[in-house]
């Protein structure tokens, strides 16, 4: 069966590509979801929804409704077409109150008609094995359905004829010399389909009323009104149904357009036109957008600055130099430096392990954003916003300055805890360090030996006791060299490291700055860049299966 | 006149006047109905209404109305008995509409009478701005007949022209045909003449001989349904038309009949004419009261869109006001200048930073100070614009965004011919021009008040400049003291800065320099954003609406009410 359906939908389908606009509009829609106006997306969500459904049922009958004004004939056209007195005639205003089908080959029509929603009780069916009559065969696979009308005081009729309207193929809208000129008909019905004017026909009923010199006229006229209402390429078919004046030429009209098969397809894609083409007025057309690397870099930046990066850079550079230097310093001096606080203690950004495990992951003590750095952001912000939704319709506009901005109230704590949990390198010392400070003890040492080498010989010669020979190296003894060279190597040694030690410091306080720029990054990427780029994606995806809809 | 007509004629003229203050400019829920009833409340008022009483003797006015296609034109011409309307095939055939009346009756139907924005002209016309006027004397005198457009027809000039003369008519001629009697949109005319209690004749026109019976009885039934039972019902079979379009007399005799007796008894007469004036005041004074209330909430909502906009902007002002004296300010560069301005620093400086220092003061020695208080300056004014910038752009999105909630805020914002979610073009150069006339204020300040002391070495050696940028930060630090978190590094070099300029001018006069440079700094930020806001503003104010309005409709309807249950005590003794 549902291999049945299938071959069915690709006879309907056939040489077309309305399978792949349903699926366009479909993909339209939900990508602009929360975007674009709520009313229009559920329309454009129905429209595919009953496109689909109308190409699941059976592709070789074709759905042909009679609507009109009440006693304009409708039901008169109705039994003049099926040749049956099927559905009631009367003088009463208004005589049909529902819709009622008549049936040309019944295979695969039970579906349909319930899709339709017309009941067993109100269904006829001409097989056209069993008819007699000749036209019969050129009417099969019709459907004709007889509307109530949609303009008396019975509102459940108005209701029942715009249900039915959205859902047959092809549309006989009857007039009549008394009413034609209807505001009721032309501005409720026909203006708003005419996207559907290929699936029309307008019949002028009741033409016997009027004198036959009189006729030419008012066909013009009608013609007139139509081409108002933007129907110029909708036949107008002048008849009698009481006197069966031009009903052969209705009878062809509707069987030259159920041969083609065409009926359905046109109805379908004029509907989905009609909606993708409201969906792309709401939606602009406007070429698709990227965001520029320079403002993400911009927001980037600013952002760093809120976060207080050049502050913990800056802690670093210094926090390296003096434990750096303390360490690789003269060490007669050196311990002088503990008496400065370490710059990035104070910022409560190198507590060590364990003072995290002990304190979760505390907050930093960064200094606040101030309302200057913030409003930098904000201003940022908002500048990618708008680079980002230039020329973009209205609501798409909306929406990314809505989606740049739906995250910023997390973001202090998104920076803070981007800083915090970022390694700044800073734990270990540089390799040479240890190495420096050992030579630098040696040489200590040294000159501690020289010293004491000196004073042990000053003190013997004190006491006038005979000095043991000291070695000589070059001119110097040892114990002088010793003395003096272990001080001035050490003083030497500590000025080279200070430069050495500056160099490190500017390297790390480089790599520090690069990493606390991923992490920023990070943010702005989780914060502001993929919320834009998601609604940029929406409407790229908005832009392509509209376009495809309405190819 | 009788007294009491002129005294309604009074109460009348005064709502039309204050109906006529009374615009809807605002979009609201249901604001369109209101709009049209206030239109049609006018029209009614001028056209029928205020002439009617004022001539009440005047001829009974009987308006043909109806669909399309239903044979009005044709029913009157077979009414008068010769053609004076045309009628035809083609829909909308009677555009324009033609007054028949007897030739005594003349004066009553003069420009300045009945429907006065209706030019009176004597010859067939298909203006619908024009009144063609005929006069017969197959017209009974006392009566007159209009033959009025169509209601229903897709010309919307019609269907309007044909509400406006049917408001305007003593007696409705109301044609429908056989079918078209069950229609939507005439009934829908039909229900307000039975709510408004309008005198109605239902003509079934064009009826085939062997429908009448059942058609006739349906819309009887009908008719008893919707509350105008008491309505005359004629008929008239569809019969052929004469070559001059008219239908054979007997066919129309009874209508005839009906409108000669009519005609005839004065009394009669003036008792529909009073039914029915009686039921268009009634109804006008009930409508008031519905536009009345529209009017009062649009007032409502556009002082809360005022509101709205003010309150953004109050909000944006008062957070650079409060941002801009608590020492937030003077955090980073604005800091960093001003420290190396005063030349402190952190006590243990490395040596590099000394070299630095050093170079400094000895390009200082050469440059002279001022040069950094330049520095200092120009960090200030791009802390201040940011600050200002990024609250005018948040106080625009907030005023939009709450602007956007009503129906009317979005009607308004899309008139606007500017984006008003952001703020607008020119505020960076007005906003770099009020920060700069701000310190160029300040430095005045310091001149004017450093007058007698400009030969005392402090002063010489910081300069007007010097002091000037002392000043700002100790105005940017004003309330440091009390947010506290701040304190330790703004409060400190404001301390510095207050120390210097106590030294140069002594405390008092420094508290006051300093009072007035914040108030300074207010206004112009205050100036600056009063700009801003009045682009909402103008918005609202360009909508004319009134407040007093609406009590002046209630009590001229008040009045109305009174008149009536006045006189109908009187009709009752």
């Amino acid at each position: 069966m549902t291999s049945l359906l299938e071959g069915a939908k690709k006879l309907v389908t056939r040489g077309t590509d309305i399978g792949a606009r349903i699926t366009a509009l479909e993909a339209a829609a939900h990508a602009a979801r929360g975007r674009l106006d709520d009313a229009l997306v559920d329309e454009a969500a129905t429209a595919s929804g009953r496109a689909a459904g109308r190409l699941r049922l059976s592709a070789r009958h074709t759905v042909v409704g009679i609507a009109g004004a009440t006693g304009s004939g409708k039901s008169s056209t109705f039994n003049a077409l099926t040749g049956l007195e099927l559905s009631a005639v009367g003088v009463r205003r208004p005589t049909t109150s529902w819709a009622s089908a008549c049936v040309w080959g019944t295979e695969g029509a039970d579906e349909l008609l319930e899709w339709l929603g017309i009941p067993p009780r109100h269904q006829t069916t001409r097989d056209s094995m069993l008819d007699t009559r000749r036209e019969g065969n050129a009417m099969d696979g019709v459907v004709l359905l007889d509307l109530p009308d949609h303009d008396s005081t019975e509102l459940s009729h108005h209701l029942e004829v715009d249900r039915l309207v959205q859902l047959v193929d092809m549309l006989v809208w009857v007039l009549d010399p008394q009413k034609y000129a209807d505001a009721a008909i032309h501005d409720r019905y026909l203006k708003p389909l005419r996207t559907h004017a290929a699936v029309m026909v307008v019949v002028l009923n009741q033409i016997d009323t009027v004198p036959e010199d009189r006729r030419d006229s008012m066909v013009a006229d009608v013609r007139r009104l139509l081409d108002q209402d933007g129907l110029q390429q909708v036949p107008i078919i002048p008849v009698s149904a009481r006197h069966g004046i031009g009903m052969p030429e209705l009878r062809a009209e509707i069987t030259r357009r159920v041969a083609d098969k065409q009926a359905t397809r046109q109805r379908l894609e004029a509907d989905l036109r009609g909606v993708a083409a409201r969906m792309q007025e709401a939606s602009g057309s406007g070429k698709t957008r990227e965001l520029s690397d320079k403002r993400i870099a911009d927001l980037e930046d600013s952002l760093a600055d809120a976060a207080g990066v050049p502050t913990v850079v800056d802690a670093v550079e210094r926090s390296t130099r003096l434990r750096a230097g303390r360490a690789t310093g003269w060490p007669v001096v050196a311990w002088f430096s503990r008496l400065k606080p370490d710059p990035l203690k104070r910022l409560h950004l190198d507590l060590g392990d364990s003072a995290e495990q002990l304190s979760g992951r505390s907050r930093t003590s960064l200094p606040v954003t101030t309302p200057v750095q913030r409003a930098r952001v904000d201003t940022e912000v908002r500048a990618l916003a708008d680079d980002a939704s230039a020329g973009l319709g209205r609501p798409w506009v909306e929406a990314v300055r809505r989606a740049s901005t739906s995250r910023l109230p997390d973001l202090n704590d998104r920076l803070d805890r981007a800083v915090g949990g970022t390694d700044l390198g800073v734990a270990k010392m540089p390799w040479w360090a240890g190495v420096v400070r050992a030579v630098q003890w040696v040489l200590i040492v040294a000159a501690l030996l020289g010293a004491v080498w000196l004073a042990g010989l000053a003190v013997l010669g004190y006491l006038q006791v005979s000095e043991p020979s000291t070695p000589d190296v070059g001119p110097l003894a040892l114990p002088t060299l010793l003395l003096v060279g272990g001080i001035l190597l050490g003083v030497l040694l500590a000025l080279v490291c200070r430069w050495l030690v500056a160099a490190t410091a500017r390297r790390r306080a480089h790599a520090a700055d690069q990493r606390l720029r991923a992490a920023v990054h990070e943010v702005a990427d989780e914060l502001v860049v993929r919320p834009v780029a998601t609604e940029l994606a929406a409407y790229a995806e908005t832009r392509t299966q509209l376009a495809t809809a309405l190819k | 006149m009788s007294e009491t007509n002129s005294e309604m004629l009074t109460a009348l003229i005064r709502l039309r006047g204050a109906l006529q203050e009374a615009e809807l400019p605002l979009e609201m829920p249901g604001i369109e109905e209101q709009r049209t009833a206030r239109r049609e409340m006018i029209d009614q008022l001028e056209d029928y209404a205020i002439p009617r009483l004022m001539t009440i003797e005047a001829p009974l006015l009987a308006v043909v109305g109806g669909s399309t296609g239903a044979g009005k034109s044709t029913l009157v011409n077979s009414l008068v008995g010769s053609r004076v309307t045309v009628p035809g095939v083609l829909r909308p055939t009677t555009r324009s509409p033609v007054l028949v009346h007897h030739p005594s009756d003349v004066e009553w139907f003069g420009q300045d009478r009945l429907l006065p924005d209706l030019v009176r002209v004597l010859h067939p016309t298909n203006d619908p701005d024009a009144l063609q006027l005929v006069a017969t004397e197959s017209v009974p005198a006392g009566l007159a007949i209009l033959d009025a457009p169509d209601v229903d027809s897709v010309e919307e000039r019609n269907r309007q022209l044909a509400a406006q003369l049917l408001a305007a008519a003593d007696l409705w001629l109301f044609v429908t045909s056989a079918a078209r009697y069950a229609d939507q949109v005439p009934w829908g005319f039909l229900k307000q003449a039975a709510e408004r209690s309008t005198a109605v004749a239902i003509v079934l026109d064009r009826t085939p001989e062997d429908a009448i019976e059942t058609v006739s009885t349906h819309l009887a039934r009908m008719l008893a349904s919707r509350g105008l039972k008491d309505s005359p019902l004629f008929t008239v079979t569809e019969g052929k038309v004469d070559d001059q379009g008219l239908l054979p007399a007997h066919h129309v005799a009874e209508i005839r009949g009906w409108l000669e007796s009519l005609a005839d008894d004065v009394n009669a007469r003036g008792a529909v004419v009073k039914q029915t004036l009686d039921g268009a005041i009634r109804t006008i004074a009930r409508r008031t009261y519905g536009v009345a209330d529209a009017l009062a909430e649009q007032g409502d909502a556009a002082t809360r869109l005022r509101a709205d906009a003010d309150r953004a902007y109050d909000d944006a002002i008062a957070a650079i006001v409060a941002a801009s004296a608590d020492g937030t300010l003077l955090r980073g560069e604005v800091l960093a200048r001003w420290q190396e301005f005063v030349g402190t620093g952190e006590l243990l400086k490395s040596l590099e930073d000394k070299v630095g220092w050093f170079r400094d003061r000895v390009v200082n020695a050469i440059k002279g100070k001022p040069q950094q208080a330049e520095r200092v300056t120009v960090a200030v004014e791009s802390g201040l614009e940011t600050l200002i910038l990024e609250h005018a752009e948040a106080a625009a999105e907030r005023a939009e965004a709450s602007w956007q909630q009503l129906a009317a805020g979005q009607g308004l914002l899309a008139m606007a011919d500017q984006d008003l979610g952001r703020a607008s073009r020119d505020l960076r150069r007005r906003a770099e021009r009020a920060v700069r006339d701000w310190q160029q204020d300040v430095l005045e300040m310091v001149r004017t008040e450093g007058a007698d002391k400009r030969t005392t070495a402090r002063f010489l050696a910081f300069g007007v400049n010097g002091l000037s940028v002392a000043l700002m930060i100790v105005v940017f630090a004003h309330t440091a003291g009390v947010t506290g978190a701040e304190a330790g590094i703004a409060g400190g070099s404001a301390v510095l800065g207050q120390k210097l300029l106590e030294a140069v001018f002594g405390d008092q006069a420094v508290r006051s320099l300093a009072e007035r440079a914040r108030r300074s700094l207010e206004q112009r930020i205050t100036e600056l954003f009063r700009a801003e806001r009045d682009r909402y503003v103008v918005l609202v104010q360009s909508l004319g609406v009134k407040p007093g309005v609406p009590d002046q409709l209630r009590d001229a309807t008040r009045r109305i009410d009174d008149l009536r249950y006045a006189e109908s005590k009187r009709g009752a003794v």
